[in-house]
């Protein structure tokens, strides 16, 4: 079994995110894998040790994703590539889908695992397009990948009634939930021979496809502005008598609030 | 006398004995090596209070009567060592005396005298031994029969000395033999047998033999008392009384300057040693020569396991059985570890990389079948270890437990990927964002907000840095009490900053679990930043980044003078920089930190700094100070749940509870969560506050 598994650098949404004049501010940033892609390159070696599976990951964008390949190859990944190109820049889930439906098409692959979501743009698409473009089967929420054989996978997802049982037939494509695993930590031994690991760069042309093939001039869905949420300030503290607080509480939301 | 016999025993004795020895110690010189041979003053000390003052055994009131007993026993027989070497010459030559202590000198004399009064107690102690093991039963002990076969031959020991001596009085005194029988009689000091009381009460017992039946009690009891001691002699390296002999060199090369060795930099760079799988304990040949000896050394007398958070809490680690397993382990690989060594020596002279990797193969082949962790020990015990040293502080001979823990666990983690998975959340938070709560590092300093505490960044040009750590940071808890340590260091007029979003993690608890790689990259980066500022002073209120700041930062070139804030706020009270008034009402216990406390030698200031802000004086906690009980957080034990026996810090405010106390104060930010854990669980955390002494402190200054 061939596996394609996709990794999105993202934001670290532990951090204080800022924004100003509709952007976001770059500044004390740092990017991390996408939690969920996380899961998903777990899954995939997982299916390696246990299933003999051949792994193989791509990323797309970012700038420099050094970084976040080397952290992939360190859980167990067996070969990277990343595809980046200016024309990428404002590239949406539909863009990213075309790029995977491109490398899917130049690769031999069985089964491609997304995470469900990426914790950045929280948009849930990329995986679930790719099937579509692709003409394959896909189950989203993945929870649980049991192999039958070399053609069959039985998944389980999280579905509104519970888990659901899928019957799943290779090529395919899944989108996996957090709770699929517990992604392992990369140590130190593999983070070294990560080191020496080849990561193959790609633009759209070594892709062999080019930037009005996937739709670049035309992106579906366009960020017009990032806004930060509003900080909520202190609420007011009473103290002392109670009905004498209830009365003034009472006077200020019909008089100050003018909810009453 | 009887050279051919005396001869032939001392010459099979003392020759089995060296062959046994020399095993031994080629054994030990075939583990890794450790530097233990400097400071040799500092070290003769250690010997003189540790091993033949026996400070850990009569030094504990708890084991006040069997610590006596044992220390008469030993007295006793460095006594009757000199007893013996006589002895060996009468086989030799008839009244055979060592030069000064003959008849002629009264230091003759005093030495008999001496010797007969600890022959008397000693015996006295060698019968209170076997009541106590088999009447009282003291639950650290097992009994083993070696134990009793050991003071049966102590007793035997006696009992003969004391016949012979008695005979020789009987013959001399009673049955007038006083020309063929050899004793002192000296016309200043008398017959021998005025200073040897003892002696002379045995001697009652077979007065009414007769002659003849007194001589050969005489000749029986000699060969009786030279070959029980050269049969106990060839015992001793066998088992657990191999201490009788190592325990001195045991104590003389203890680790110094810090209470046990230090876990060791690894070299993470060195790609050969990734290759050997050499980094950390991963096989019992990994061990270190001292920590050898330790195993040789060890007892068996539980006073580890008796005073251990885990096994008290019916967890699997029992420290004697670990010692003992890792021993076994030790001598049934002796041969392989011996041919191992050679190999890796030939390896090392060796400049063909063809044969070097002929003689790697060799190497690898001689590793032991089983696996250290799993096989000899279980996972289980070896990741329940809190790094608490309560094990160290009460051990008579100083073996050091936890860092030989460490470096297992360093070589589970970092060879064999196999740790507690329950820990990558915090490993990753460290790993990320220098914090073992992930969140932000971005969101360090907001705790300080308002509190007009300025950063390094903004002035660097402060007498004194405030090391916030995690806890005190991102805890809601600990911010109070980091909050309330400003509050001190304003009123002092303290010139102080913090470094904000440019602190990280010390790395501590990665350290501890074994997680060498993330705890060198945090104290690279903080070391770099401190160094940039130039960081000369440094105020910190958690015990664990003091203990880190201060022992581990300066292996990797981060040299600072690191002070606790209990030390600190105990010196401003003396010079009068702030006022306390005592006035928190209610009885108040002190809990010492294991990391302040065992580790840091820190036990009075905070109980100086308590005393100043209580009506009452402050209570001690039945166990306190060295043999403190731990919280439970130690040895990144904060990060993993608690799932087998009762919990630690329970356990910890079950006690604390017990003593009607209306306060108890911590030093710690992972104590204060433990034992105020344990107070909710309780539900007596309204009864009794868990404060921080920094939070009593700021409350009470005028």
């Amino acid at each position: 079994m061939k596996i394609l598994t996709t990794v999105k650098k993202v934001v670290d949404v532990e951090l204080n995110i800022h924004v100003k004049d509709g952007a976001i501010v770059e500044d004390g940033l740092q990017y991390v894998i996408n939690a969920w892609d996380e899961n998903g390159v777990e899954t995939a070696v997982q299916l390696k040790e246990d299933s003999g599976a051949e792994t193989t990951l791509v990323s797309i964008g970012g700038g420099d994703n050094t970084d976040v390949i080397r952290r992939c190859y360190a859980m167990g990944i067996e070969s990277g590539m990343h595809i980046d190109d200016p024309a990428l820049e404002k590239a949406d889930a539909f863009i990213y889908a075309r790029v995977l439906q491109k490398v899917f098409e130049a690769g031999d692959y069985d089964l491609v695992i997304t995470g469900k979501q990426a914790q950045d743009t929280d948009n849930g698409q990329t995986g679930i397009i790719l099937a579509e473009y692709l003409g394959l089967p896909c189950v989203s929420n993945v929870i649980g990948i049991e192999v039958l054989d070399d053609k069959h996978l039985k998944v389980s997802r999280s579905g509104d009634a519970g888990t659901e049982i899928v019957a799943l037939e290779l090529p395919a494509v899944v989108t996996v939930d957090v709770s699929i695993n517990e992604p392992r930590l990369p140590q130190m031994r593999g983070l070294m021979m990560a080191k020496k690991k080849a990561i193959e760069k790609m633009d759209l042309t070594a892709l062999g496809t080019s930037a009005d093939e996937i739709g670049c001039a035309a992106p579906k869905s366009e960020i017009v502005a990032f806004m930060a949420t509003e900080k909520r300030s202190g609420g007011r503290k009473f103290e002392g008598d109670a009905a004498e607080i209830t009365a003034r509480v009472v006077d200020l939301l019909a008089n100050e609030a003018k909810v009453l | 006398m009887n050279p051919i016999a005396m001869s032939l025993l001392l010459t099979v004795a003392l020759g089995v004995f060296g062959r046994t020895m020399a095993r031994k110690i080629q054994l030990l010189r075939a583990l890794a090596p450790a530097d233990r041979t400097n400071h040799l003053k500092q070290r003769l000390a250690n010997m003189f209070v540790f091993a033949i003052g026996q400070k850990r055994l009569i030094g504990r009131a708890r084991e006040r009567s069997s610590g006596i007993m044992h220390a008469l026993i030993f007295w006793g027989f460095c006594v009757l060592l000199i007893r013996s070497l006589t002895l060996y010459g009468q086989g030799f030559y008839e009244g055979f005396q060592l030069p000064w202590l003959g008849g002629g000198h009264l230091a003759g004399y005093l030495y008999l005298a001496v010797k007969d009064v600890m022959e008397g107690i000693v015996l006295l102690m060698v019968l209170y031994a076997v009541f106590r093991r088999a009447v009282l039963k003291p639950r650290r002990l097992h009994n083993t029969f070696e134990a009793y076969l050991v003071l049966a031959l102590i007793g035997i020991l006696m009992v003969s000395d004391l016949l012979l001596d008695g005979a020789r009085y009987n013959l001399v005194h009673l049955y007038h033999n006083a020309k063929t029988i050899p004793f002192f009689n000296h016309p200043r000091y008398g017959s021998e047998f005025l200073w040897t009381p003892v002696a002379v009460g045995a001697s009652a017992l077979i007065s009414g033999l007769g002659a003849s039946a007194n001589a050969a009690i005489l000749a029986t009891m000699f060969w009786l008392h030279i070959c029980t001691q050269l049969v106990f002699l060839n015992i001793l390296p066998l088992g657990k009384h191999f201490h009788v002999i190592t325990a001195l060199p045991n104590v003389f090369l203890k680790s110094l300057g810090y209470p046990h060795e230090k876990a060791q930099l690894l070299d993470l760079e060195d790609e050969a040693a990734w290759e050997d799988e050499s980094l950390g304990v991963n096989h019992i040949h990994q061990l270190n020569w001292k920590q050898g000896l330790d195993l040789y050394t060890c007892t068996e007398c539980g006073r580890c396991k008796e005073v251990c958070p885990t096994y008290t809490t019916d967890k699997p680690l029992n420290l004697y059985e670990f010692n003992d397993k890792l021993k076994h382990a030790l001598l049934a690989n002796a041969d392989n570890i011996i041919r191992r060594s050679g190999l890796a020596a030939a390896r090392a002279r060796c400049g063909d990389d063809e044969q070097a990797a002929g003689l790697a193969e060799q190497m690898s082949a001689l590793n032991s079948e089983k696996q250290l962790i799993g096989d000899i020990i279980a996972a289980d015990t070896l990741w329940a270890c809190t790094t608490c040293r309560a094990c160290e502080e009460v051990c008579p001979v100083t073996i050091e437990h936890v860092p030989r823990i460490i470096a297992m666990r360093q070589g589970q983690t970092l060879m064999a990927e196999a740790y507690p998975k329950e820990l990558n959340p915090a490993l990753k938070g460290l790993e990320r964002n220098g914090n073992p709560w992930g969140i932000g590092y971005d969101k360090r300093a907001d705790w300080a907000d308002g509190l007009g505490v300025q950063t390094m960044a903004a002035d660097a040009d402060v007498d004194y840095l405030f090391w916030v750590g995690c806890a005190g940071s991102f805890d809601d808890r600990a911010k109070k009490v980091s909050r309330s340590l400003v509050k001190i260091l304003q009123r002092a007029g303290v010139r102080f900053a913090i470094l904000g979003v440019e602190e990280k993690c010390t790395g501590d608890f990665a350290r501890r679990v074994g997680n060498e790689m993330l705890f060198q990259m945090a104290a690279q980066e903080n070391i770099a930043t401190l160094n940039r500022y130039k960081v000369k002073k440094i105020i910190t209120a958690c015990p664990h980044c003091l203990n880190t700041l201060r022992h581990e930062y300066p292996q990797m070139g981060g040299n600072y003078e690191v002070i606790h804030h209990s030390e600190f706020i105990a010196q401003l009270v003396k010079t009068g920089r702030i006022e306390l008034q005592p006035s928190l009402a209610g009885a108040l216990a002190y809990h010492d930190p294991c990391y302040l406390g065992r580790y840091n030698e820190i036990f009075e200031q905070p109980r100086s700094i308590l005393a100043s802000v209580c009506q009452d004086a402050p209570r001690e906690l039945p166990r306190h100070g060295r043999e403190s009980f731990c919280c439970g957080a130690g040895g990144g034990r904060m990060w993993m749940e608690e799932t087998i026996g009762k919990r630690i810090n329970l356990e910890r405010a079950e006690e604390i509870a017990g003593q009607n106390v209306a306060h108890v104060a911590v030093a710690c930010p992972f104590c204060l969560t433990m034992i105020e854990d344990g107070m909710k669980e309780l539900e007596k955390e309204e009864l009794i506050k868990t404060r921080d002494i920094a939070e009593l402190v700021a409350e009470s200054m005028a």
